[in-house]
C-alpha cells in the first residue's frame, strides 16, 4: 500500500507518534504515577520505537535478522527498565 | 512484504547504529537500577524538570524524522529539489531541538544545578548531553546529504548515502523516544 486515500503510510505513523507523545506528556504533567502508568508509558514508547524502526528506518521490508534488530534492541532495555521499576515498587 | 535482506543504507552504519544503541541500552538500564535504590531522590528531582520543553523537543525530533522520510521518498520519486527542501526542514528541526535543550541546560546551571548535585542530575546531564552530541553529529551527516543532493549526486537508483544518513537520524530520534519517558515521565 503506497498511499491510502492520498495519504502516505509514513504520514499516518507520524500522526500516531505525535498523539502517543502528547499522551505520554499528559501522564507526566497530570502527576499520574505508579507501576501501572510507568509500564503503560514504557509500553507506548517501545511501540513508538517499533513504528520508527518499521516505517521510518524501512525495516518493515527487510527479511531475516536485520528486520528484527530494532525490535530486539527495544526488548532488551525495555525489559531491564521494567524489571528495575518493578523491583523498586 | 519483505523484499530485501539488508537494511536501507550502508551496512557499516547499521553496525555503528547497533553499537550506539547498545551503549544507550546500558545507560538506560543503569539509570533504572540506580533509581530503584534511590526512588524518592529520583522522583523529587524529576519534578524540577520542564516536561513542556521535553514535549516540544520530542515532537520536534519526531517531526524532523518524518521530514527525513519524506526526503528519501522524494529522491526515490526523482525529485531532488523536494528532497533538498525536506532535508533542510529536518535540519531546522534539529537546530530547534538543540536550542531548546541548551535553554534547559542554561536554566539548570543558573539555579546551581549540575552534574554533582545528586545522582539523578548526574544521569540527567550525562544521558541527555550524550544524546545532544548525537543530534549534533546527525545534523552534520544530514548537512552533507543536503550538499550532495544539491550537487545532484543522488538518483532514484543510487541514493545509499542519503539512506545511510537517514538511518542514523532515525536512530537519534528513537533513542530520545525512550529517553523522554524514562527521565521526564516514569515515576
Amino acid at each position: 500500500m503506497y498511499k491510502f486515500i492520498g495519504v502516505r503510510p509514513c504520514t499516518f505513523v507520524y500522526i500516531l507518534l505525535m498523539v502517543l507523545t502528547v499522551f505520554t506528556w499528559y501522564v507526566g504533567v497530570s502527576g499520574l504515577s505508579g507501576l501501572s502508568f510507568a509500564f503503560l508509558v514504557l509500553g507506548l514508547s517501545l511501540l513508538k520505537g517499533h513504528l520508527i524502526g518499521d516505517y521510518y528506518m524501512g525495516l518493515k521490508t527487510v527479511s531475516g535478522i536485520w528486520g528484527w534488530v530494532i525490535v530486539i534492541w527495544l526488548i532488551l532495555p525495555g525489559s531491564l527498565i521494567a524489571i528495575a521499576f518493578y523491583s523498586a515498587s | 512484504m519483505k523484499n530485501r535482506n539488508t537494511p536501507p543504507g550502508d551496512l557499516a552504519i547499521w553496525i555503528f547504529i547497533m553499537a550506539e544503541l547498545s551503549v544507550f541500552a546500558i545507560f538506560f538500564a543503569v539509570y533504572a537500577f540506580t533509581r530503584a535504590n534511590n526512588v524518592e531522590l529520583f522522583n523529587e528531582s524529576q519534578l524540577t524538570l520542564d516536561r513542556n520543553l521535553a514535549l516540544i523537543n520530542t515532537l520536534t525530533l519526531i517531526t524532523s524524522s518524518y521530514f527525513v522520510v519524506r526526503a528519501v521518498a522524494a529522491i526515490r520519486e526523482n525529485n531532488a529539489k523536494h528532497c533538498f527542501n525536506w532535508i533542510i526542514a529536518a535540519l531546522l528541526m534539529g537546530l530547534l531541538f538543540l536550542l531548546v535543550k541548551s535553554y534547559e541546560y542554561n536554566h539548570h546551571y543558573s539555579e546551581g544545578i549540575n552534574l554533582r548535585t545528586n545522582k539523578f542530575y548526574m544521569f540527567y546531564f550525562s544521558l541527555t548531553f550524550f544524546h545532544f552530541m548525537h543530534v549534533l553529529m546527525g545534523m552534520v551527516i544530514l548537512a552533507a546529504n543536503a550538499i550532495k543532493t544539491r550537487a545532484g549526486n543522488y538518483t532514484p537508483e543510487n541514493h545509499t548515502g542519503l539512506e545511510t544518513g537517514a538511518s542514523y537520524w532515525h536512530m537519534v530520534d528513537m533513542v530520545w523516544i525512550i529517553l523522554f519517558p524514562l527521565i521526564y515521565v516514569m515515576r
